[in-house]
């Protein structure tokens, strides 16, 4: 699988009289990593449904690859685009989490060989025959997940993706985003949570009541608390310590750091 | 107009409409109870909002009461073109599509004009329990809940590539990936929804304070009163033997 | 301190599941303190939050076994997912947030006085005439929680209740678990979020498969933040530092 690249030019989107996007202007290459971050009503989510046909702007063209999404259906979009909603276990309704996260595929009339191996990524293998709703929240948002990574999309959109989930939900989300960035999946993720964008996202973009603030590397950008404040944001925990340490090469992620911490020698507590 | 009035009102007129609707027994008659109802509906600004509902659900009704009134009913007949209708099943026909017409816009223009929020507040004001009033208003507010949830459901699952629309057998294939989750989701939620209720004190016994009760005008006893005299007028003249 | 919840030995199983929820759980909160309860998805801490708060099997059914001591009926509980808990009866924010204290009954000023409080504490007083039904998800969790808080309860339960914030309405929240434990209630929070956690609660169980794993001070049972994680991928000895400051005391320069 590789992925197509994504493009907003000058789109201006309003609902209810309230002007979401102020002609938004993204260019993302193919195979990048793209987190969004802001606070609500920055206009991020509605960033998002622009790219799968969800939303239609008022003005400007939002394109997926070659393909001009104004003239695309959602689910003509979905070839392209997977796009797992911050609340996704609405969409639950199969009677086995298997059944439910090959949905897509069967919709798309390929074949279900891909979705166990969905499954064994985000941990869902040994529950694989339960019913979507018998299963913790934080498991059906996996499943979710699921069901949008089996369908191997050349774009993947997530909104909130580690929002409720534990601690292990959220590293095999990491490892599955990384993984497909490797194989070259464009990825654009709008998250709150700074440390899970560190630990996975190449390039930041700051959004702020429907206008795009900052466009940084996350590297350059996650590492200068000085460029954080005015957006109201800190430095992710791994990024500051190294930055308390002056550690070298500006580490954000939790392996950089224990990397450039190398023989650090610790006291006893 | 209706919006400004105390909550009670617009489902009085309502429930006013309906009766009268079954007082009267020639089509004349129940068309004129629909004329008062389209009226009621005009002054209150939501005629646009009411019909298309209304529309919808009472054009499958008609055609059926055409069918089985008007070309099965009983004699004295009629040609019209190619078909022969039965005069006395068409008044039949015309007098329940008229009463449904009449049911559909009283109801539906009492759900646009009364908020469910001052009907708790009313309701709560006269001291019912909230059992029933919680029953009363999420009954009323059901439809819109639902209707919110189907967009997500379909917004989630056409990006999922299920096609919305399309061929009939494309459209029936699509229901099941649509109404399932609406079910479940919506029975899941109502587990948690009672949890959370229950928590905020909706089981209490004790007497509900009404923070903002809507205030009831002269007018609003007035109209009241006046359907109420009107539906016993309209009554007592029916079991005369007399009315329309 | 009076125990505001006690659990010896607590089991219970949902109505129809084939194995226990929690097993053989002990548990005391106190008032004036803050609890917390950690844990992977599964594990049983939704769980045993409603347990702790009287509302399983009450409202859940279900069987439970051992033995429960709850002193006080005034619990108040803030779920993890906002949008089922708003009651749909209220047109404004203000209705939403007074609609528990009205039932309790209490003069219109005293139910009006307490919603405000609370929405101040939550710092949703800016949104008080908006429609709850148009909020955002972050807006929701905090304007729920002022609900919850506004019926003053001597309580209070939360289920990550900072799920759908963002980092600097999360750490406003927490922070004010204790303040609210200072007031004289009783706080138990479970949540995946350790770093948070371990800032705010006093004791911090740890579940596994619907058992007590371990418990104790949140340094000493805690360990899965990032700088936990750099920590012990360096070499660095129980009990892991859990944030910057801690891993900055441990470090030798």
């Amino acid at each position: 699988m590789s992925g197509f690249s994504v493009c907003w030019e000058s789109v201006r989107f309003a609902y209810d009289g309230v002007e979401a996007l102020r002609g938004i202007s993204l260019d993302v290459p193919a195979g990048a990593s793209l987190a969004i971050l802001g606070p609500n009503g920055a206009g991020k989510t509605s960033l998002t449904r622009l790219l799968i046909g969800l939303l239609r702007p008022q003005a400007g063209r939002v394109r997926v690859g070659d393909w001009d999404v104004a003239g695309r259906r959602p689910d003509e979009m979905a070839t392209r685009v997977g796009y797992v909603f911050q609340h996704a276990d609405q969409q639950l309704f199969e009677r086995t989490v298997r059944r439910d996260a090959a949905f897509g595929l069967r919709c798309l009339g390929r074949r279900a060989d891909g979705v166990d191996g969905a499954l064994e990524e985000l941990g869902l293998l040994r529950v694989a025959d339960k019913h979507p709703y018998d299963l913790p929240p934080p498991l059906r948002k996996l499943c979710a997940l699921a069901g949008v990574l089996a369908m191997e999309p050349g774009v993947l959109v997530l909104d909130e993706p580690t929002a409720g989930l534990d601690r292990a939900g959220r590293d095999r989300v990491i490892a599955a985003l990384r993984r497909r960035g490797a194989a070259g999946v464009t990825s654009v993720v709008v998250s709150h949570d700074v440390a899970f964008v560190a630990e996975t996202a190449e390039r930041v973009v700051v959004m702020r009541e429907g206008a795009v603030v900052a466009d940084a590397p996350a590297r350059a950008l996650l590492s200068d608390a000085a460029a954080l404040a005015p957006l109201g944001l800190e430095p992710p925990p791994a990024a500051a310590l190294g930055l308390a340490l002056g550690l070298k090469g500006r580490p954000i992620r939790v392996e950089e750091c224990a990397a450039a911490l190398g023989g650090a020698r610790w006291r006893g507590a | 107009m209706l919006h400004r009035a105390h909550p009670y009102t617009p489902l009085a007129v309502a429930t006013g409409l309906l009766l009268l609707a079954f007082a009267f027994r020639s089509p004349g008659a129940v068309w004129a109870v629909v004329a008062v109802a389209l009226l009621v509906a005009a002054t209150s600004g939501v005629l646009g909002a009411v019909m298309r509902p209304a529309m919808l659900l009472a054009l499958p009704t008609w055609a059926l009461l055409t069918v089985l009134h008007g070309l099965l009913g009983g004699a004295p007949h009629v040609a019209v073109g190619p078909a022969v209708f039965s005069v006395a099943g068409a008044e039949r026909a015309l007098v329940l599509g008229g009463r449904l017409a009449a049911i559909l816009l009283a109801f539906l223009t009492a759900l646009a004009t009364v908020s469910p929020a001052r009907l708790v507040e009313a309701m709560t004001a006269r001291g019912v329990s909230f059992g029933r009033v919680y029953l009363l208003v999420s009954t009323l507010t059901v439809v819109p809940r639902l209707r919110a949830r189907v967009r997500q459901i379909v917004d989630a699952q056409q990006c999922r590539g299920l096609r919305i629309g399309g061929s009939p057998p494309a459209r029936v294939r699509a229901l099941g990936p649509l109404v399932v989750p609406l079910l479940l989701s919506a029975l899941a939620e109502v587990d948690e929804q009672a949890l959370a209720l229950a928590v905020r004190g909706g089981g209490a016994s004790g007497r509900r304070t009404a923070l903002d009760p809507p205030a009831d005008h002269l007018a609003d006893r007035v109209v009241r009163w006046g359907v109420l005299a009107l539906v016993v007028a309209a009554y007592a003249w029916k079991f005369a033997g007399a009315s329309p | 301190m009076k125990p505001l919840v006690f659990l010896d030995g607590v089991a219970f199983s949902y109505p129809g599941a084939p194995e226990p929820a929690l097993d053989g759980v002990s548990l005391t909160v106190e008032a004036g303190s803050v609890v917390g309860v950690s844990g992977p998805a599964g594990a049983g801490a939704s769980t045993l939050l409603l347990v702790a708060g009287g509302f399983a099997p009450r409202l859940t059914g279900g069987t439970l076994t051992g033995k429960r001591v709850i002193a006080t009926e005034r619990v108040g509980i803030v779920f993890a997912t906002p949008w089922t808990q708003l009651t749909g009866l209220a047109s404004t924010v203000l209705g939403e947030v007074a609609f528990g204290p009205a039932s309790l009954g209490r003069p219109r000023e005293a139910v009006l006085g307490a919603a405000r409080r609370a929405m101040r504490n939550l710092g949703v007083a800016h949104l008080s005439d908006r429609d709850p039904a148009a909020l955002s998800g972050g807006e929701l969790q905090r304007v729920v929680a002022a609900a919850v808080l506004a019926m003053e309860p001597e309580l209070l339960v939360l289920d990550d209740p900072a799920a759908e914030l963002d980092p600097a309405g999360a750490d406003a929240l927490y922070a004010l678990l204790p303040e609210i434990a200072a007031g004289g209630a009783g706080v138990l929070v479970a949540t995946p979020d350790s770093e948070r956690l371990a800032r705010v609660a006093r004791w911090v169980v740890v579940l596994e498969g619907g058992r007590v794993a371990r418990e104790g001070a949140p340094g000493a049972v805690l360990d899965d933040t990032d700088v936990a994680r750099v920590a012990r991928m360096t070499g660095c000895p129980a009990p892991l530092p859990l944030d910057v400051p801690a891993a900055l005391a441990r470090l030798a320069r």
